[in-house]
């Protein structure tokens, strides 16, 4: 049931008092929307139900709501949904999308002001990862912004990778500086690649090419969020050939910089392939 | 070129083209991995004619210089 004024002496009807039963246990009346929605007043203390399979928003403006008023948001659909702020403040400890599934809940501090909480972040312990951002990508080169700053570890997994050649370099918040260091180390190659202040990270195996497939690297990056240190950088890649040799290459280096990761990007040619982000706790 | 690019806040993904100085730094990168790529190929010709010269293996290179 939405917020209501009562008035002295009124009498409620049996559905009114299962309805506000309902929303005293966490549940209550639901509207489900299939395409991004702006919050009204009357969805104070109501459920709101996203179920779209492209990606949504619920926007949150303000003198709509008073202080202590809650709405709790529910995304069944495949899309994420992400609460966004209109002209309202709203702050969170982690991120404001919703995956499928996900709850979170909107508490007002006051009528421009309100926290969201994701369930499903709150509830992840020590040590757990939690995807962040998944998808693919074809004939182009691969972009991930504006990450959360809420885990100490990044987790990059790219599968099914190919290119012309397959010569894996990252780069961080799109920096083109020189200021990565790295040693890469192949298992199948006597020249061993060596650099320092490279403008980018590299894991290679440069003769690869198309005729090599299950081709995965993961990127590591442990205190991404630092803003005082350097951060280490370690990639790992191993890819079949054909008749079913094997190429394995493993690199290790420094980030010399102390601004905190948002930003991951792809700097090859690598054209096409998996992602999966995982931010570990 | 295009970039994938996706907003891990949003979850919005949107693939568009690179910008002219996103260009730009691509074909450098492409320019270097390039050279990269053919000195590691020189390299290995250059390596394999000496051994022929020689007369050893890379086996027995790899001896003399242990």
């Amino acid at each position: 049931m939405a917020k209501q004024t009562f008035t002295v002496g009124q009498v409620l009807t049996a559905d009114q008092m299962t309805s506000l039963q309902q929303t005293a246990m966490g549940g209550g009346s639901a509207t489900a929307k299939t395409a991004s929605y702006t919050l009204v007043a009357a969805d104070a203390g109501t459920t709101v139900i996203m179920n779209s399979a492209s990606s949504t928003t619920i926007t949150v403006n303000t003198s709509l709501f008073a202080a202590g008023d809650t709405v709790l948001i529910v995304n069944q659909g495949a899309g994420v949904c992400t609460v966004t702020a209109g002209t309202a403040t709203v702050s969170s400890a982690g991120s404001l999308a919703l995956s499928q599934y996900e709850t979170g809940q909107l508490y007002f501090l006051s009528t421009s002001a309100a926290v969201f909480t994701d369930y499903t972040q709150a509830a992840a312990a020590s040590g757990s990862m939690t995807s962040i951002a998944t998808g693919s990508f074809s004939n182009s080169a691969l972009s991930l912004t504006s990450i959360s700053q809420a885990y100490k570890t990044l987790i990059l997994i790219i599968s099914d990778a190919a290119g012309n050649n397959v010569d894996m370099q990252f780069r961080l918040n799109a920096d083109t500086g020189s200021n990565y260091a790295w040693v890469n180390l192949q298992a199948q190659d006597a020249a061993n690649n060596r650099s320092t202040g490279s403008t980018s990270f590299q894991v290679s195996y440069p003769y690869l090419g198309n005729t090599y497939a299950d081709n995965t690297f993961v990127l590591t990056l442990q205190n991404y969020t630092d803003t005082t240190s350097y951060k280490p950088l370690q990639c790992m890649y191993s890819g079949t050939g054909t008749s079913n040799t094997k190429a394995l290459a493993w690199s290790v280096g420094t980030y010399a910089s102390v601004t905190a990761i948002t930003g991951i990007s792809t700097a090859n040619s690598l054209v096409s392939g998996s992602y999966i982000l995982y931010g570990v706790n | 070129m295009k970039i994938t690019e996706h907003n891990a806040a949003t979850g919005e993904v949107i693939t568009r083209d690179m910008s002219p100085s996103e260009a730009t730094q691509y074909e450098k990168d492409q320019g270097e991995r390039a050279a990269r790529i053919a000195k590691l190929e020189a390299d290995a010709k250059a390596k394999e004619a000496l051994l022929k010269r020689l007369g050893i293996t890379e086996a027995e290179a790899a001896l003399l210089l242990a």
